[in-house]
């Protein structure tokens, strides 16, 4: 019974809130897995965040960043946390991963394990990999509706809590010229995309991490300036909101990657990683060696 | 944007379809994310029904996930690296051309863009015996020039004319800021959607095809740190894995040589900043001439 106890209700209700899963039961494991919470995330990376040092289920985390900041090597440093087995000193959860930009190179993750795990056979790193998987979508028409067809999985995997969207902004031009003049029409798919995410995320208690690109330059207008200087950490880094405001909304971290040209220390990027709601800001910086992330 | 129609999936009637459109439901889209419960009231259409088609439209239109382990085999065996028959290129791009990503060659005019994409396609149908398909779009293309690179290779007239019809694995756009400018520039965004939808055939045809792409685009300054970057703006330069930036060198006496160094500014899997001479003047693959840097000429 999804419901516990047994209320008194209209017959109707009820027997719309049963067949809510579109006539699919849902088992006993099912229902304890998603009434307890995923897997926690604890300990992903205390470095990333600004508070609480790690990502609760439901927040949506997004990297933002010029090309080559190092956004992908930051993911498959995040990846290679999630799948590692708790031996190796992962946390052994499984990881949805949406490419909407032919970006993912399988082989370059291979190699992060492998150093991760020094003493690792070919058949260790296959169960690793078994705990990751990977869709391609090349339209945002496709990716609302891969969207829709991942809820079953969501539903059937209790160890499926992190997804991962590089990059949520891939679409953006095409939709822009497909939409005509309306604006609304130009985002349109975006924001059913954007409210489909909402109720994954709040259901199935879901994290995500999206990765959007800087294309457009910051507005050096004083209009648009001293709207944008509501959040303290906006002001110092080239970030200028292009997609829908319901993106804009849905987001609870935003963590700014840029890479520093002539750097005397070895590290070569940094990120600025703010908690939008409470305006809270952390700096630090990383390094890209052959076997990922360094802090 | 698919509209629903008769015979697009089993189970998905004429009727149907004309039920759900006094609905407001015309397309895919529409017919998934609506509440089958309200639609099979409304229309008085059987539940069980519309709940089929749905798993059935979802099965054709939505893209399906492939397990790490599972991609990791294909790729295994369908990945390969091409040379591209000069040692310090290879150096520079970690052993060569790999299949199922994008090199972007960017250099000021007259850098050696284009002889070094000729060297290169005459290098893998030489050597590596593997079809090249050689796109030019600033008519810099010389036959002439292919021809001496390939007699430098091969003696035998046979060898340097085989015609093979097959597969392609190497695919060269001479160059592809030359087509994208123009439409470039002003309030219009149609012409950086263009952009990005061939930015997406390009990645498509690589990955899907296993081919190697290499694109030729022009450099522009920084306005603000005045260092050389590609042409083509922001959401072009997310789109190659790997950049190369070649300019030209001097030669002793200040004269211009046929020397040209190539230096990499972006790489998925190397540090950048490694920087190698290529002779680009010469009949042989690229390589350094020994004893350049401090002769006379």
């Amino acid at each position: 019974m999804r419901r516990g106890l047994p209320t008194p209700r209209p017959l109707t209700s009820a027997a719309r809130a049963m067949s809510d899963g579109f006539g699919k039961a849902e088992s006993g494991a099912q229902l304890l897995a998603r009434l307890e919470g995923r897997s926690s995330l604890r300990n992903l990376e205390p470095y990333l965040f600004a508070d609480e040092g790690f990502p609760i289920h439901g927040d949506v985390i997004e990297f933002h960043g010029p090309e080559g900041s190092g956004k992908t090597e930051m993911l498959y440093h995040l990846i290679t946390r999630c799948i590692l087995p708790k031996s190796g000193g992962g946390l052994e959860v499984e990881v949805m991963f949406i490419d909407t930009d032919y970006h993912f190179d399988v082989l370059r993750l291979v190699t992060i394990l492998e150093h991760r795990l020094p003493q690792s056979t070919e058949e260790t790193i296959k169960l690793c990999l078994g705990r990751l998987f990977l869709v391609n979508c090349n339209s945002s028409t496709q990716l609302l509706l891969t969207l829709y067809s991942l809820e079953n999985m969501f539903c059937t995997r209790p160890s499926l809590c992190l997804l991962i969207l590089d990059s949520i902004s891939a679409f953006y031009w095409i939709d822009r010229s497909n939409g005509g003049e309306s604006y609304n029409m130009q985002e349109l798919n975006m924001k059913k995309c954007v409210k489909f995410l909402e109720k994954l995320v709040r259901e199935h208690h879901l994290a995500v991490f999206a990765t959007t690109q800087t294309i457009m330059q910051k507005s050096s207008s004083s209009a648009e300036s001293s709207f944008s200087l509501k959040h303290q950490c906006e002001a110092d880094v080239d970030y200028r909101p292009y997609l829908c405001k319901s993106w804009q909304q849905l987001v609870t971290h935003r963590i700014f990657f840029s890479k520093k040209c002539h750097s005397s220390n070895s590290k070569g990027f940094s990120i600025v990683s703010c908690h939008v709601k409470r305006n809270h800001v952390v700096k630090c910086s990383f390094s890209v060696a052959e076997c990922g992330v360094q802090f | 944007m698919v509209i629903l129609q008769a015979g697009l999936c089993p189970g998905l009637t004429a009727e149907m379809i004309q039920l759900l459109k006094a609905n407001g439901i015309r397309t895919v889209v529409d017919f998934i994310s609506s509440d089958l419960e309200e639609i099979a009231q409304k229309c008085s259409l059987s539940y069980k029904a519309l709940v089929a088609v749905r798993r059935v439209l979802l099965a054709q239109f939505s893209a399906f996930p492939i397990n790490g382990a599972d991609l990791y085999e294909e790729l295994k065996s369908s990945m390969a690296i091409l040379s591209t028959g000069s040692k310090s290129l290879d150096k520079l791009l970690d052993s060569g051309l790999y299949t199922g990503e994008v090199l972007e060659l960017m250099g000021a005019p007259g850098s050696g863009k284009t002889q070094v994409c000729l060297s290169m396609a005459a290098s893998v149908s030489h050597s590596l015996k593997q079809n090249v398909l050689f796109i030019d779009s600033t008519g810099g293309f010389t036959a002439s020039r292919l021809l001496q690179l390939v007699q430098s290779r091969t003696e035998e007239e046979e060898e340097q004319v085989v015609c093979s019809v097959g597969p392609v694995k190497l695919l060269v756009v001479d160059s592809v800021s030359a087509v994208v400018c123009p439409l470039l520039g002003g309030r219009q965004t149609d012409g950086l959607a263009l952009m990005m939808q061939l930015a997406r055939e390009l990645k498509t045809l690589a990955r899907e095809f296993g081919l190697a792409t290499v694109v030729t685009n022009h450099v522009t300054r920084d306005s603000s740190s005045g260092h050389l970057k590609p042409a083509l703006g922001r959401s072009w330069s997310f789109v190659p894995s790997t950049r190369v930036l070649l300019e030209s060198s001097q030669g002793p006496l200040g004269k211009a040589s046929t020397q040209c160094i190539a230096s990499l500014r972006k790489s998925p899997r190397q540090p950048t900043g490694i920087q190698v001479e290529l002779d680009i003047g010469g009949y042989e693959a690229l390589e350094e001439r020994p004893g350049a840097s401090g002769e006379e000429l």
